[in-house]
């Protein structure tokens, strides 16, 4: 009984964390493609179409962040001690990071002449990068098996900063920029700006290879250093869908080479989703590889049930309520940022 | 390695607690603007479509923006809130997640509903017919409620813990969810701070147009989006003294130690004065207080004979040192007096409406009218500090001590962090005001029915609708009609749902148990 609810909570954990990297993907990308746009007429255009884009959503992803963090700590309250316990230091790169985001991200609507919004641009980005970064390194220390149960038994330094906390860091970054740009040149469309559109599909093209380089890599780097997280990846249940990330990014990058703007976003989401899960579902039943289970590290059986509640709520009142506002938003956005 | 950990774990105790003490002292700002202030615009709102006033639906309208911005900032300092529980005190929640977490998660939840509805209603003023953009709305507030309710659910189980069996090693065996989540303290803490949030919302509000109103500003508009936010305030300020009268003293059986705190009581004894002001010194005397003999006795169970409890009755190890008594003190006797300042406004607004059936329009009024804001947020945060420093050392009462709990991380890490945080949130004070000030000047020059957006400019919600202004065809592409007010009366049935089973759930337990404790107090006292 336990286990079943306790497995259902590591589900729900799991989609949360997906759901992070989806929609927090698409908004740390965009961060990283206005800081890369460099100063011309064009990335002038370039971020006033991501700063249009990225208006409506403004610090309203951190709720699946929120939402993860609530879970990990009431459903697994030992796995939450122990990744804090030994990656404090990530997460309060990450955190920082995400803070210096947001107000930059304000302030550069409020303050300042050309110069000064400049280097809030240049803060903005950084942050853009080092969030996603430290984020997925984070996971990749929980993958790698160096997060021990309570306190940290390797250096706080070694658990955090090693192959694999860095390859899917790396991996992180490749992905965020992808489905970044692939989400920005739907808003180009949108807009009905054909020059953004073509901006952005050649990012988002050079993004699928950058993003296929680094994850090949990674895994090479991961299979020198840590084999046994490799052997794991490539035959636990996570293959599967490592397997549709390796098939469906190319396939992106080849619809928006080709033009064909047709389930390219989906597609960019299912890779990013399909990337989370591979890690996921690689380390099942493991929580931290080798060391606490899900039964193991779950709550007593009260505490799973009401999450499970919780779960239900969300999805009966917050699903129905996402889809209006975003119905609404898309109602009334017809009009391009020059309007 | 041993005496290693030890050290580094003293170091980071104290950057860690002054750290939680600031960034949630700043998010407690916040909280009144998020949970209490949709409510009053919604008043407004409804104000506007059912009287048909214009006036109303442009204040409404404003202050919805206003509501966007704090909750962006809000959703940050929350965040941040939600990480430091792992980055700062891991320990407890791995010892105590399982119960602690669960109003957490039902939190997560509210805070999720929270930040659609304010999408939605921010959407929605062109996009939705305004009945039907007022019955969203509605969601708006049980949201709030529901959210307060869980997140005190947590403070009240590091105050009166219960509803969970330990195992030998003090790790939480198994979970009584309703048990873990309503404990004792809950229903007089969140009685009290939800009238709290709302009267502090409606007087910092009010206070604006008190301002304005000093300044001559004194039309419909004005004296409108004053008196219904005041009115409501006031008429809850008395209501807040009797539940705050109930909380104190439930504190005498929950937390003796916390009451002696607040009293700066030394010894348990019968006929116990009344300090108001005053130090503890060491030696348990108390210097420079205003003092009334056996008042404290008196309030606690109406008889001077009433024995109250002293700091000396709970071992020196387990309750507040004599600083943070004194803070205690000097935090609840500012409560109290700001308190009791608001009463007295109230009443002085309320017997000038009643004796010459209109607004004060003396300028002493609105000189105190446009302090009660601020007034009412430092008795908020003197009220957190209160029941914060006056659980030490405990971070779960009587189980598990703050230096038990906090992070193994080298102090040096927490001090950088917190310099960092410090600077972040200066930043973002100056970017909400500026952008508040900026937006008031703008809105100060519009006239009520300028086709302008009072939104433009926001970094958050719909970017702009002057496109709705410029081809009117555009309203009428929504959802139809009778699609739309399904959807509403659902949710807004939903919501009511929930706030009206909460309503209901904590109004017996809670009173039930106060009523008891007091009649049990009464009867004892009066048979010594």
């Amino acid at each position: 009984m336990t286990t079943t609810f306790a497995n259902l909570t590591a589900f729900v954990l799991l989609l949360t964390i997906t759901a992070y990297s989806v929609a927090g993907g698409v908004d740390y990308g965009a961060g990283i493609w206005d800081m890369l746009a460099g100063r011309s007429p064009t990335a002038e255009r370039a971020r006033q179409l991501i700063d249009h884009a990225m208006a409506p959503v403004w610090e309203a992803n951190n709720v699946w962040l929120v939402l993860a963090i609530v879970i990990c700590w009431a459903g697994f309250p030992m796995l939450f001690q122990s990744v804090f316990a030994s990656l404090y230091p990530l997460f309060s790169v990450a955190l920082l990071a995400l803070i210096l985001r947001g107000a930059f991200f304000a302030f550069r609507h409020v303050q300042g002449g050309p110069r000064a919004q400049r280097w809030m641009g240049v803060v903005f980005g950084i942050s853009s990068l080092l969030a996603p970064f430290f984020f997925a390194a984070a996971l990749g220390a929980i993958a790698s098996g160096q997060v021990a149960v309570g306190a940290p038994h390797v250096s706080v330094w070694q658990a955090c900063f090693n192959p694999a906390s860095i390859s899917f860091g790396l991996v992180s970054l490749a992905a965020t920029a992808f489905i970044g740009a692939s989400f920005l040149v739907g808003d180009a469309r949108r807009f009905g700006q054909a020059d953004m559109v073509d901006y952005f599909r050649r990012r988002a093209v050079i993004s699928t290879a950058v993003l296929i380089v680094i994850g090949t890599v990674a895994l090479a780097v991961i299979g020198l250093e840590n084999r046994p997280l490799l052997n794991a990846m490539l035959t636990g249940l996570g293959t599967p869908f490592a397997a549709a990330a390796v098939i469906l990014t190319p396939v992106v990058g080849f619809l928006l080479w080709r033009r064909v703007f047709r389930w390219y976003r989906t597609l960019s989401v299912v890779v990013v989703g399909s990337l989370v899960f591979a890690w996921g579902f690689g380390q099942s039943p493991y929580l931290l590889p080798g060391q606490l289970t899900i039964t193991q590290s779950a709550a007593p059986l009260g505490t799973e049930v009401l999450l499970s509640i919780v779960t239900l709520a969300v999805v009966v009142l917050i699903l129905p309520s996402l889809a209006l506002l975003v119905y609404l938003d898309q109602r009334g956005e017809l009009e391009s940022p020059q309007a | 390695m041993h005496l290693l950990t030890l050290v580094a774990a003293e170091s980071a105790l104290l950057p860690s607690r002054i750290q939680m003490a600031f960034t949630l002292a700043y998010h407690v700002i916040l909280v009144p603007l998020g949970v209490a202030f949709p409510a009053y615009t919604l008043l407004m709102e409804g104000i506007g479509i059912f009287k048909k006033d214009a006036a109303a639906i442009r204040i409404a309208r404003r202050w919805s923006v206003v509501m966007a911005v704090q909750f962006a900032v809000g959703a940050v300092t929350g965040t941040i809130l939600s990480f430091e529980f792992g980055i700062l005190w891991p320990k407890l929640m791995g010892r105590f997640g399982a119960a602690l977490g669960m109003g957490f998660a039902i939190e997560g939840l509210a805070f999720f509903l929270e930040a659609i509805f304010i999408g939605i209603y921010l959407y929605g003023w062109t996009r939705l017919r305004p009945r039907t953009h007022f019955l969203l709305g509605l969601a708006l507030p049980p949201a709030g409620v529901l959210g307060t309710v869980s997140v005190l659910a947590t403070n009240a189980f590091m105050n009166t813990p219960g509803g969970v069996t330990l195992g030998s090693s003090g790790e939480v065996t198994s979970v009584d969810v309703l048990g873990a989540l309503f404990t004792r303290a809950l229903a007089y803490e969140f009685w009290h701070f939800l009238i709290a949030i709302y009267i502090t919302a409606g007087f910092i509000v009010a206070s604006i147009y008190a301002v304005a109103w000093l300044r001559g500003r004194r039309d419909h508009y004005q004296r409108l989006a004053f008196a219904i936010p005041f009115t409501v305030a006031a008429l809850l300020t008395p209501v807040e003294l009797v539940v705050g009268d109930l909380s104190a003293r439930a504190l005498v059986a929950d937390q003796p130690a916390k009451f002696a705190a607040m009293e700066v009581t030394w010894k348990t004894r019968s006929h116990n004065p009344e300090v108001i002001g005053g130090l503890l010194t060491d030696s348990g005397q108390v210097n420079f207080g205003l003092s009334i003999p056996s008042f404290d006795s008196i309030l606690i169970g109406l008889s001077p004979d009433t024995v109250a409890p002293g700091l000396t009755s709970v071992p020196a190890t387990a309750r507040p040192t004599i600083a943070e008594a004194n803070i205690t003190h000097l935090a609840f006797d500012a409560m109290v007096g700001l308190g009791s300042a608001g009463v007295a406004l109230a009443l002085w607004y309320f017997v000038v409406l009643m004796y010459r059936r209109r607004l004060p329009q003396s300028r002493w009024f609105y000189g105190a009218a446009s302090l009660a804001g601020i007034g009412s947020y430092a008795a908020v945060e003197a009220g957190w500090a209160t029941t914060e420093v006056g659980r030490q050392p405990w971070i779960v009462y009587n189980l598990m001590r703050v230096s038990d709990a906090v992070t193994s991380a080298p102090g040096a890490v927490v001090w950088s962090m917190l310099s960092v945080l410090i600077v972040v949130y200066a930043a973002f004070a100056v970017i909400a005001v500026t952008l508040l000030l900026r937006l008031a000047g703008r809105w100060r020059e519009d006239a009520i029915d300028t086709p302008g957006a009072p939104e433009a400019g926001v970094p958050y919600g719909p970017p702009s609708e002057r496109l709705a202004a410029d081809a009117p065809g555009r309203v009428k592409q929504g959802i139809s009609g009778t699609v739309q007010v399904i959807i509403a009366a659902v949710l807004a049935l939903l919501g009511l749902g929930i706030v009206i089973a909460l309503v209901i759930a904590l109004s017996l337990v809670g009173l039930g148990a106060a009523a008891r404790r007091f009649i049990g107090r009464f009867t004892r006292s009066s048979s010594t």
